[in-house]
């Protein structure tokens, strides 16, 4: 039996700060980087559903001015830590779409690229947030991010499409693939904005002003939030072993995002 | 002269006749290429006769002293002290049964509970192809059957299954869904339609998410995942 494998592989490619802690590199251990890998990639899009319902509430127009989320440094922080969630978990999604999808199973140097670029992505919004000095042409910038987010979505499909798989899983994939590039764009025009990098509600009514830009952000709420249901279907799906729990567990989960589809339909119409 | 080792053993029993629960402590001073089987043998004729467990072949070929040792799945026979030792970097181990089976006794699991699994992926040929005229045997080329040979070497141990980021509630199994899988990869196969049928169900490939906790704990250093990815990708 071959006993020495973790100092093999992605255990010796994987940044070396990761092994020095010891909860991670226990797991790391029994089940290795890749299954750790697993569970960061569970655990950051649980922490991104949270931090969609935050500001799509906070986007949308309160009964009193009360209820917003202040703009306490704290959410500041927040708001960074969720650019760091949402370039691991856009990466790592990459990665596993080719290996699942494209064969390209010798991914340990893509690890090394999720990690690598996740901190390099999220250290670019932090200094977006800090300097607060920055314009783009909302219809050159999204032109661009759209159409990159559309060929992916399109090269994902024509892969699956013909396929035996479900159509949600397919969605999922497909949504998968459109959201990888659009919401590290999103994240970055939200501060590309002169001035006003802590005012998400000034970037998206600047992506308002145009049918264009408008489908985009459609579109980019359409996919955000059938990949976040379904993201919490698949979670609750893999545990719940109860029919009737997984029913009810389900209903709740589709609930949830008619709530955050109607919050996101008045966004639309402020 | 050889290292020795005083370990510690802390072992998870369960009394079924008294509904009972609790963990063991065991101390033995050991030579590096003993086995945990042997330790639990040991156990049983120095210190405590009534501690249950499981194997059958002792030679990896079986599967059925599979437990957990420090949280990782492995197969007792074929864990050496010294191997464990370096794996864990600590000689105090915490062993505890198996999961993806009913517990019947301390470490012994009802294994037909976890065969079930793999009984409703038929790991046989459903439908053989008719042999070509004038032969007596199917001819595979070296170059297909490289391409599955690897994972006819399961030995349905279910520590892939134990490991499994799906936890294997709701899911058929890793080695159970590969089963499936190989025979669709085996060209005298016939019957894919029900095979499909399966993986591509709730409880098929949909609660994988390629997180490779099968390849690294398969004693038998299977790529299960790959064969997984492969029908994710429409393989078949
Ligand atoms: S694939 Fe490997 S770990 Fe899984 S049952 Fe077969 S031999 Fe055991
Ligand atoms: S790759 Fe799939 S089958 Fe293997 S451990 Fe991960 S989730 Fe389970």
């Amino acid at each position: 039996m071959k006993v020495s494998e973790e100092g093999q592989g992605i255990g010796a490619s994987l940044l070396p700060i990761l092994e020095k802690l010891p909860f991670l590199s226990r797991c790391a251990k029994t089940r290795g980087w890749h299954y750790v890998i697993g569970w960061l990639h569970r655990l950051t899009g649980i922490w991104l559903v949270i931090a969609m319902t935050a500001h799509i509430y906070n986007l949308s127009p309160a009964p009193t001015a009360k209820m917003k989320i202040p703009a306490l440094p704290i959410f500041a922080f927040f708001a960074w830590a969720s650019s760091l969630a949402a370039g691991f978990h856009a990466l790592n999604g990459g990665r596993l779409i080719l290996y699942e999808l494209f064969g390209n199973r010798n991914d340990a140097a893509m690890v090394r690229w999720t990690f690598g670029l996740s901190v390099a992505y999220a250290a670019m919004v932090g200094f977006l947030m800090i300097a607060k000095n920055q314009s783009a042409s909302a219809l050159f910038f999204w032109l661009t991010a759209f159409f990159a987010g559309v060929v992916t979505a399109y090269a994902v499909a024509s892969r699956v499409w013909k396929t035996r798989h479900s159509a949600p899983w397919m969605l999922q994939r497909i949504s998968g693939a459109f959201l990888l590039i659009a919401v590290p764009a999103y994240l970055l025009f939200l501060y590309l904005n002169p001035g006003v990098a802590d005012h998400a509600r000034a970037a998206v009514a600047r992506m308002q002003d145009n049918v264009f830009t408008g489908i985009v952000f459609l579109a980019l709420a359409a996919a955000s939030l059938y990949h976040a249901g379904y993201g919490l279907f698949s979670v609750m799906a893999d545990y719940v072993a109860s029919r009737r729990a997984r029913a009810g567990l389900t209903a709740l989960i589709l609930a949830f995002i008619a709530v955050l589809v109607f919050f996101t339909f008045r966004i639309l119409s402020i | 002269m050889s290292k020795s080792y005083s370990l510690t053993l802390t072992i998870r029993r369960f009394d079924p006749d008294a509904s009972r629960r609790w963990f063991q402590t065991y101390t033995l001073s050991t030579g590096p290429i003993l086995r945990f089987v042997d330790l639990f043998r040991r156990i049983n004729v120095e210190q405590d006769a009534t501690l249950a467990w499981t194997s059958s072949c002792e030679h990896a070929q079986c599967g059925s002293c599979s437990v957990k040792v420090n949280g990782r799945p492995m197969l007792a026979c074929e864990l050496l002290v010294e191997n464990a030792v370096n794996l864990f970097g600590t000689t105090k181990f915490r062993i505890e049964p198996v999961t993806v089976a009913p517990v019947v006794r301390d470490l012994v699991v009802d294994w037909e509970k976890a065969y079930e699994r793999v009984h409703r992926a038929k790991p046989y040929l459903i439908e053989p192809k008719e042999l070509p005229p004038g032969m007596t045997e199917h001819r595979i080329s070296p170059g297909k059957i490289a391409r599955y040979e690897e994972a006819t070497r399961c030995i349905n141990c279910f520590c892939c299954a134990e490991a499994c980021l799906s936890s294997c509630r709701n899911f058929i199994g890793p080695n159970a869904a590969m089963a499936g899988i190989v025979r669709m990869m085996d060209i005298r196969e016939t019957q894919k339609e029900e095979r499909l049928d399966l993986l591509y169900s709730e409880e098929g490939i949909y609660r994988c998410h390629t997180s490779k906790a099968c390849s690294h704990v398969c004693p038998k250093e299977i790529d299960v995942a790959h064969f997984i990815a492969l029908a994710k990708e429409g393989a078949f």
